[in-house]
């Protein structure tokens, strides 16, 4: 049996009041499973009195992110919860809170406090009673669609402006739509309705946002808890609420998910467990034609939904993986023989089935796909493989399916692990990139000389500059890279085009085809002209071209772009992070000479005069700022 | 219930949502009680309407002048059918 929240809520005051520091561990599990107001209020409280109390965290609290809110409504108690929720995730806010309505103005004026504040991330939310058609019911479509783009257009102007001052990522919340009947069935007739006005500029918002505005989809949270109850009008007459306590639970969750999604790399495997997970019964003991799968029974069909499920995943790009307890012959046969299999082979990046422990079998994935063991996550129907992964790969998230296989895909979907930021198309072709990948380690083991291997993969790379096309792909790899990056400097995508628009730095990409397959943007390099020097702020690549000749061919431009730019060195730095030792001796083994070292970084430096391009078996076929 | 029964009741619910103890009497007010604002109010009336299982009507809790009405106000609420 779970604890019920009383009790939950008893253990953690007697854990505050002993100083336990277990008390931040159950603090975070309670809080998300907290389903209500008054719950994570009495949460948020508890965790202000601990700090009252000087209880020391286990973890250190990451740095401080600066949020500002602002909008049509009261702020409090939003912003509590949204504080709250961020800090046990461990990203802690520093809060500002605009007045009631007054965002406009707060936004539109150089001096406000809300610049004086300089936040990094604002959270805005437009009135609802600045969204609704004057004109009439009956008025020409045209006219509550131009009034709609006027609405959204006043929003993205107030994103824009807040953007452009502060470089900040912007998070605004749309429309609630209504839940009385007032019009009847005619609302659906008409733009004029608030119902529809509000549905269409929701569209509109949605999908003319640039990359820095991020929408708080409120529509879709009322929508999700029902419309009655996201509405409580004696709130908004007594004090200005935006909507139902049970709403601002769902609007705080969703604000502090985006503004965490902003700072945390998105998961990339999906492990999956076989015999009671992808269909019903074991393979083994019930054979191919016993397990259920497919439209003949109802357990059979939801065992093939939850398969659809998982293969539009992969479409998005999440790579697939199973981990099963099973002789490998008996997994492979569904696969490769059942009608009903939505699931092929092919589809699946790794295949572990065997009697060693899942714990064992998933360690082993990480350096086969080149991945961290934080990108994974395992599903499996059998509470005693959750808890050994979780005992033994807690870098590993894991989701216990069950015990209804109806419920799988509601599972898999709210546990909000692989949402698509903002869809690249190389995500969708990164499967085929694994695959060719195993091919290509294949052709490895033929080839004994190294030189003469490179040589037969005939390898093309372009080498651009970065420009807008680029930004998201960009932003993506420079947030989510781990072991091949120097410096480990994460930026938005509003951070990426504000240095792609500075003189003082030089930034390129390079793309990297051969003649298994095109490997797509690999690597990023941002370099910062001070004096005579050239810092090289980011250098990352991905581990799935290590050893090819790209890290030569990046030195051979940035020494070029270097020299362009009158330097006369390079100015290198590695920042030790708990996943990229692999490159602590990069620079060093590039050709540069170690100046300093400490616990913190490691700086080198190589002087340009003298410096031979080094030899590589990639034909370069552009150049960064190449004015052809 | 009565007017202390209900009182008892609510310092449950102030011991949870207050960081500093403060001890409920028909008297008190919010202006007795640093922190409880208008901020700290909603939350106070969410756990209250809950505890309770009552609904004010709009405007009603601001009107009532300490603790001694506010318990009065639950139990003219609580005696609705």
């Amino acid at each position: 049996m779970q604890p019920t929240a009383q009790e939950t809520i008893a253990t953690l005051k007697a854990r505050l009041l002993a100083n336990d520091p277990q008390f931040w561990t159950l603090l975070k599990s309670a809080t998300r499973a907290a389903k209500d107001f008054e719950e994570l209020f009495l949460l948020s409280s508890l965790r202000k009195k601990a700090h009252a109390r000087n209880l020391a965290a286990p973890a250190p609290a990451g740095k401080k992110l600066r949020l500002a809110i602002v909008g049509g409504y009261s702020l409090y108690p939003l912003h509590e919860l949204i504080g709250h929720l961020c800090e046990v995730e461990n990203l802690p806010l520093e809060l500002w809170q605009g007045d009631y309505d007054n965002y406009i103005s707060e936004i539109m004026e150089d001096d406000s406090g809300l610049y004086a504040f300089a936040p990094q991330v604002v959270f805005m939310l437009p009135a609802e009673r600045r969204c609704v058609y004057t004109g009439k019911l009956t008025d020409p479509r045209a006219q509550p669609q131009a009034e709609a783009k006027n609405v959204v257009d006043s929003i993205l102007e107030l994103a824009r402006k807040v953007n452009e001052k502060t470089g900040a990522e912007i998070i605004t919340t749309n429309f609630m739509l209504p839940a009385r009947h007032d019009l009847g069935a005619f609302r659906a007739r008409t733009l004029g309705s608030d119902w529809s006005f509000r549905k269409w500029t929701n569209l509109e918002l949605g999908l003319n946002a640039p990359a820095y505005l991020h929408i708080c989809d409120w529509e879709f949270l009322a929508n999700r808890i029902g419309g009655l109850a996201a509405r409580d009008e004696r709130a908004w007459f007594e004090s200005k609420q935006p909507c139902s306590s049970a709403l601002l639970v769902e609007l705080a969750r969703e604000a502090a998910h985006l503004i965490l999604s902003l700072k945390r790399a998105p998961k990339k495997v999906l492990v999956l467990d076989l015999d009671n997970t992808l269909w019903g019964g074991v393979v083994a003991d019930d054979g191919l034609e016993g397990i259920e799968l497919g439209d003949t029974s109802p357990r059979g069909e939801a065992f093939k939904a939850f398969q659809k499920y998982i293969a539009s995943l992969k479409q998005r790009g999440v790579l697939l993986a199973v981990c099963s307890k099973n002789d490998l012959a008996k997994a492979v046969e569904p696969f490769e023989k059942h009608p009903d299999m939505v699931l092929k082979m092919e589809d699946i990046v790794s295949f572990k089935a065997n009697w060693e422990p899942k714990s064992e079998n998933i360690r082993a994935m990480a350096p086969e796909l080149n991945l961290g063991l934080d990108s994974f996550v395992f599903v499996d129907d059998n509470p005693a493989e959750i808890e050994i992964v979780r005992q033994f790969v807690p870098e590993v998230t894991t989701i216990l399916l069950g015990p209804d296989p109806s419920d799988y895909v509601a599972q898999l979907a709210d546990a909000r692990l692989f949402e698509p930021r903002n869809i690249t198309t190389e995500d969708a072709e990164r499967t085929q990139q694994y695959r060719s990948d195993s091919q290509r380690k294949a052709l490895e083991a033929s080839v004994t000389d190294m030189g003469a291997y490179l040589t037969s993969l005939e390898m093309e790379g372009i080498i651009n500059e970065f420009v807008a096309v680029d930004v998201p792909r960009l932003s993506q790899l420079i947030n989510k890279s781990n072991q091949f990056n120097l410096t480990t400097h994460r930026r938005s995508e509003a951070e990426v085009i504000a240095v792609m628009n500075d003189p003082q730095f030089v930034t390129f990409s390079v793309r990297l085809r051969d003649k298994f397959g095109d490997h797509g943007l690999i690597s990023i390099v941002i370099g910062e002209k001070a004096g005579d020097a050239m810092k090289i702020d980011t250098w990352l690549m991905s581990c799935r071209v290590l050893k090819r000749g790209v890290e030569e061919e990046v030195l051979n431009e940035l020494v070029r772009l270097a020299k362009a730019k009158n330097c006369s060195r390079l100015e290198g730095v590695y920042l030790p992070t708990p996943k990229n030792e692999m490159v602590r001796d990069f620079y060093g083994r590039m050709g540069f000479t170690l100046l300093s070292e400490s616990e913190t970084k490691r700086e080198f430096e190589l002087r340009l005069d003298g410096f031979q391009p080094l030899p590589t078996q990639i034909k370069i076929t552009r150049r960064a700022y190449d004015p052809t | 219930m009565t007017q202390p029964e209900v009182i008892a009741r609510l310092q449950t619910i102030f011991d949870t949502v207050f960081l500093e103890p403060v001890v409920l009497t028909p008297a008190i007010s919010a202006r007795d009680v640093p922190e409880w604002d208008s901020l700290t109010h909603i939350s106070l009336m969410v756990a209250v309407e809950k505890a309770f299982n009552v609904r004010f009507r709009v405007g009603e809790v601001e009107n009532t002048k300490n603790v001694g009405e506010f318990a009065d106000l639950i139990l003219k609420r609580q005696q609705e059918p």
